[in-house]
């Protein structure tokens, strides 16, 4: 029993740890740009695979950079030539606009590499267990981990110390008077909406290490993502990682008494923490942004 | 003498509202040009064609001797333009040094060790967030950051507002600085006297038009006009003189 609970515990922070990769992309993309993009997971998609097919050359490692920062580039392009439109205006047009990206990267990627799944090939050491008792926990899935709090303290390292990190701060809540201030906005949210999607692309590579690729697998993890945002406030990037580490655990102890329930737990939670903090934990209290 | 910026015949909309008929004014360099007039008579909005943020639909801006009419606004502060804006918009979340390191300006001396020289206070407040400073430090923050640019023509609007009147005394000590610094200055401004006793020129708004243009000490001697400055309501304006004059 407690190695079960253990178990649903890990996993639930490992996904929990994607769904924070995730949200903390789109949450950068909605606080400076109002965007809802809908095609975050079209992008996660778009990370595995590239990784598939640099693998043979770069091998693993080089892939894992790579493949993430030739996403961001393909996350600049589709900025410059459709996201930009998108801003000032109704977030209806941002979700109609993405939410087709989405379906046309899920095609495109089907068009290139096939409907079937495809593997990620990991190192053979990252594949070996912990321990015999610990069987479940494999090397691999303490490397996700590891990654994906290295990215995280890299973003929050970057907002906090660098210009660029400040003046994205700054934009979340004033960004005209940014623009006033002599920076160049419409660079700013570019290079913002990039970071995002690497976010997106290492999540990518991540997960197609360790359940494989297929041309849909970015749609599952949108919708917990969204949910850790509003959990943790949105406007808050502390509270997005708080809410994706949340419903993670909360989705993995679930599992351990209702399975049946284990999807639905995020909903209830999302459901409590806004009728007891309409703003989400963190929101406008936040400390980064 | 030039003139560091000159507007002439701005038109300027808020969507559908026409908001300034034909707004003509120059600041001359080296020199202190306030902008008068009652609420609402279309002083933000001059401002904010000036800078870029909302550009003038007809009319020209030159700003540098380059026609900045229809560039955005981090363009024309990179040209040598610090504006410190009404209601002052420092970042709340972002640190006194935070709110420090947004501007992206020319080349100049303008540092944030200069800036705590001349504005110890912030210094001492550094590592505070913009939410907790009181009304005169923010005021003072804004300016600094405006500073960072390194400006040719500073641009403040209504920037003593609701400050206690010893801090209007160090805005206002500040602005006249400037000026010896040789930078020029257009000041938005309620605090009439107070404006005309510190500036080289004045214009006066009303309805989005120029109504009376001259330098500030005509102003500041015809107190009759001073008095319905002050006292700020239309009735009032339009009893009070002729609605156009010739620029003195
Ligand atoms: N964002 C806006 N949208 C529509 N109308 C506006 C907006 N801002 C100001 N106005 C209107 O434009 C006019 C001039 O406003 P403003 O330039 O702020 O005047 P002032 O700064 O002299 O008080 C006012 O009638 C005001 O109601
Ligand atoms: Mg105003």
């Amino acid at each position: 029993m407690t190695q079960l609970l253990l178990f649903n515990v890990t996993n639930g922070l490992i996904i929990g740890a994607f769904y924070v990769l995730m949200a903390l992309g789109l949450s950068l993309i909605i606080n400076l740009s109002g965007v809802i993009n809908f095609a975050h997971g079209g992008f996660l998609v778009i990370g595995g695979y590239l990784a598939y097919a640099l693998t043979p050359a770069l091998g693993f490692w080089g892939a894992l950079l790579v493949a993430p920062l030739l996403t961001a580039v393909i996350g600049l392009v589709v900025e410059r030539l459709l996201i930009r439109r998108l801003y000032g205006r109704d977030p209806l047009y941002s979700l109609l606009l993405t939410f087709g990206l989405a379906f046309m990267i899920e095609d495109g990627t089907r068009f290139i590499w096939g409907a079937q799944g495809l593997p990620v090939t990991v190192p053979d050491f990252l594949n070996q267990p912990l321990s015999a008792s610990l069987f479940f926990i494999t090397g691999y899935r303490l490397f996700m981990v590891a990654v994906v709090a290295v990215a995280v303290a890299a973003l929050f390292l970057l907002l906090r110390y660098t210009r660029v990190g400040i003046r994205i701060r700054a934009g979340t809540l004033d960004l005209e008077t940014v623009s006033t201030l002599g920076v160049n906005v419409g660079r700013l949210r570019s290079l913002n909406f990039a970071a995002g999607i690497f976010l997106a692309g290492l999540s990518g590579v991540l997960a197609g290490g360790q359940l494989g690729l297929d041309p849909t697998m970015g749609a599952g993890l949108l919708m917990p993502s969204f949910i850790a945002i509003i959990v943790g406030g949105v406007g808050s990037l502390p509270g997005t990682l708080v809410g994706g580490l949340l419903i993670g655990v909360a989705a993995g102890v679930t599992a351990v008494f209702f399975p049946s329930a284990s999807d639905a737990v995020m909903y209830v939670l999302m459901a409590v923490v806004l009728l007891l903090r309409p703003r989400g934990l963190m929101g406008e209290e936040g400390l980064m942004t | 003498m030039t003139d560091a910026l000159t507007a002439a015949g701005l038109h300027t909309f808020y969507g559908k509202s026409h908001i300034l008929h034909g707004v003509s004014l120059n600041v001359a360099e080296g020199m202190i040009t306030t902008l008068l007039g009652r609420n609402g008579a279309g002083k933000t909005t001059t401002l904010r064609s000036l800078v870029g943020l909302t550009p003038a639909r007809e009319g020209r801006i030159v700003t540098f001797g380059q026609d900045t009419t229809r560039w955005p606004p981090f363009r024309i502060a990179a040209l040598g333009v610090g504006y410190v804006p009404e209601g002052r918009r420092i970042f709340p979340n972002l640190t006194v040094e935070e709110n420090l390191k947004v501007p992206n300006g020319r080349a100049g001396d303008w540092s944030i060790e200069r800036i705590y020289a001349l504005f110890p206070r912030l210094a001492e407040r550094k590592s505070n967030r913009g939410r907790q400073l009181s009304g005169g430090e923010q005021e003072m923050l804004a300016i600094a950051r405006a500073l960072l640019l390194n400006p040719r023509l500073l641009i403040l609007d209504e920037p003593s507002q609701g400050l206690a009147p010893r801090v209007v005394q160090e805005v206002f000590a500040i602005v006249a600085r400037m000026r010896a610094e040789g930078i020029s200055v257009l000041l938005v401004e309620q605090n009439v006297r107070q404006s005309l006793a510190v500036a080289d020129h004045a214009f006066v708004l009303d309805d989005g038009m120029v109504v009376w243009s001259g330098p500030a000490v005509e102003l500041a001697a015809d107190e009759t006009r001073v008095r319905t400055l002050t006292g700020a309501t239309a009735e009032d304006w339009e009893g009070a003189a002729p609605r156009v004059l010739p620029a003195g």
